[in-house]
């Protein structure tokens, strides 16, 4: 993981928050958020990676059909949410300047969404479970990157939660 | 071939207790081993407006006892609420409160 400032790297300025992220960090959201626009746009109703984006609703034996209407119904409603929300995540991604971008309210609760999604994929990718420790994985693991990397989006979603409630 | 008009079977409506206005749903959330716990916090105060203690005591229930119900309603509010509670990424479930 990238050394940190001590400067939180996402914080509150009146009803704005700014991103104290340097170009990088920022291509390699940007990226992220691509991959996950595409893997919605393309989806593959065998795609287990989409698992917990369009969970099931009813749960329960005999509500079935309930549930196959949900996921008629709503499975689009969802991904036009997350595609909406990944727009709004661009948007200011993209007007950053330097070291610095800037989120309305409204752009920052699309980003913690966004962000939250791309960690359900990679988590769900990585197999995560509750005993998921960074420490544990070996630097010579094949996925040694993907789990730095999930670290890093939790460790920055935990920052964009202490953001919001500041 | 018969002139006489055939018998209308008329399909009687079969008694949906999902669709009964007064049949109570309940909504759940799952523990998961990916979703943050400040992240869960932070979206039932957003999604139902309950005060931090009120959503960290439901987090912590979810984190615990491996579910918490979270609301309740009739089933188009239940499953606004599980869609709203999907958006956000949570694994929410509703069934009919049979307690």
């Amino acid at each position: 993981m990238m050394a940190r400032k001590v400067r939180p790297p996402i914080e509150r300025v009146g009803t704005t928050f700014r991103f104290n992220l340097d170009h990088e960090e920022r291509d390699m959201i940007h990226r992220l958020m691509g991959e996950m626009r595409a893997l919605l746009q393309d989806p593959d109703d065998d795609d287990g990676r989409l698992r917990r984006i369009f969970p099931t609703a009813y749960h329960q034996a005999g509500d079935q059909e309930l549930d196959d209407e949900y996921q008629r119904l709503m499975r689009e409603e969802i991904m036009a949410s997350r595609l909406k929300g990944l727009d709004a995540v661009d948007e200011f991604m993209l007007a950053a300047t330097g070291d610095r971008a800037t989120a309305t309210e409204a752009q920052m609760m699309a980003f913690l969404q966004a962000l939250n999604g791309v960690r359900l994929v990679l988590g769900t990718m990585l197999d995560i479970t509750e005993d998921h420790d960074l420490g544990d994985v070996d630097d010579d693991h094949p996925l040694a990157g993907e789990y730095n990397l999930y670290d890093f989006l939790s460790w920055m979603l935990d920052w964009s939660i202490r953001a919001v409630q500041s | 071939m018969s002139i006489a008009p055939a018998p209308i079977v008329v399909d009687r409506p079969e008694q949906d207790e999902s669709v009964l206005p007064d049949t109570p749903w309940i909504v759940l959330v799952w523990n998961d081993p990916i979703n943050l716990m400040s992240y869960v916090t932070f979206v039932f105060q957003k999604l139902f407006g309950y005060s931090i203690e009120k959503a960290t005591e439901l987090m912590l229930d979810v984190h615990e006892k491996g579910r918490a119900v979270v609301s309740n309603g009739t089933r188009e509010k239940a499953e606004l609420d599980v869609f709203r509670l999907h958006e956000h990424g949570l694994w929410a479930t509703m069934q009919r409160d049979d307690a």
